[in-house]
């Protein structure tokens, strides 16, 4: 009976530790245009090893709505880089789900909550994600490790979309093909 | 039911939480954390207003 009194506050005493440690990354849409060199201007923002800490960050910026255009906000597992270069990312590809502009702060948050609940059953495979806001389109991406591990991804994306009631068909790309041919790599799966 | 008590014990128990577990603390936790800090060039792109507590002077 005594636990049912608890105040509040009491649970901001006794943090939910995450399976995970995950780092929010921004690149700037202002940094970006004054640096020639892709990815010098992406920069940490904070690490996060508990629930109460997402949401301390969360709460406090803005959403992908907000967000100027140009503007990248990834959220990767700690010591992983969000480039393709990382080591770890290196062999890697990406699921990517499209939205009207100003649309995916739901599917954003939901992405975001459904990685660091580790509610994947190959949550092992997932770099992190990372939301980009463009002029015409916001886009969410998963990034994985294995790109060649086609059971694992097609787990990652049937999820994905399962958590996100997202019914629109999606593509995964490795990070080998988009650096070859940029933006005319095709889907080596869909889902 | 038995089964969902007993998935929920899973969850907590080996770190996995699901999406309404975690939308339970968001209320909680409004403030930034102890020893947030951000440079005013970023503040001003990704943060909310009152956030001025916690940038970075910096010589320019």
């Amino acid at each position: 009976a005594s636990a049912a009194s608890k105040p509040p506050s009491a649970l901001l005493r006794n943090p939910h530790p995450l399976e995970n440690s995950w780092t929010f990354w921004f690149d700037s849409p202002s940094a970006k245009s004054k640096q020639a060199a892709w990815g010098s201007s992406i920069r940490p923002i904070y690490t996060f090893a508990t629930v109460e800490e997402f949401w301390s960050i969360y709460n406090n910026i803005h959403h992908p709505s907000k967000l100027g255009v140009g503007a990248d906000f990834h959220c990767f597992k700690y010591k992983i880089e969000p480039k393709w270069e990382d080591p770890i990312c290196a062999n890697g590809g990406k699921w990517t789900m499209t939205f009207q502009r100003n649309k995916s702060d739901t599917s954003w948050l939901y992405t975001l909550l459904a990685m660091i609940g580790e509610q994947f059953d190959h949550g092992d495979e997932i770099c992190g994600a990372v939301v980009n806001v463009r002029n015409r389109q916001d886009k969410i991406s998963i990034w994985t490790k294995n790109a060649s591990n086609e059971a694992a991804q097609m787990s990652i994306g049937k999820q994905w979309k399962e958590f996100l009631d997202y019914n629109e068909t999606i593509g995964f790309i490795f990070h080998e093909d988009a650096m070859k041919h940029e933006r005319s790599a095709k889907n080596k799966y869909v889902i | 039911d038995e089964t969902e008590h007993f998935i929920e014990g899973i969850a907590v128990t080996g770190k996995k939480y699901s999406r309404d577990f975690l939308l339970k603390f968001s209320e909680q936790c409004t403030d930034l954390p102890e020893g947030f800090e951000i440079t005013a060039d970023i503040a001003e792109v990704l943060m909310n207003p009152n956030f001025s507590s916690h940038v970075t002077e910096r010589d320019s």
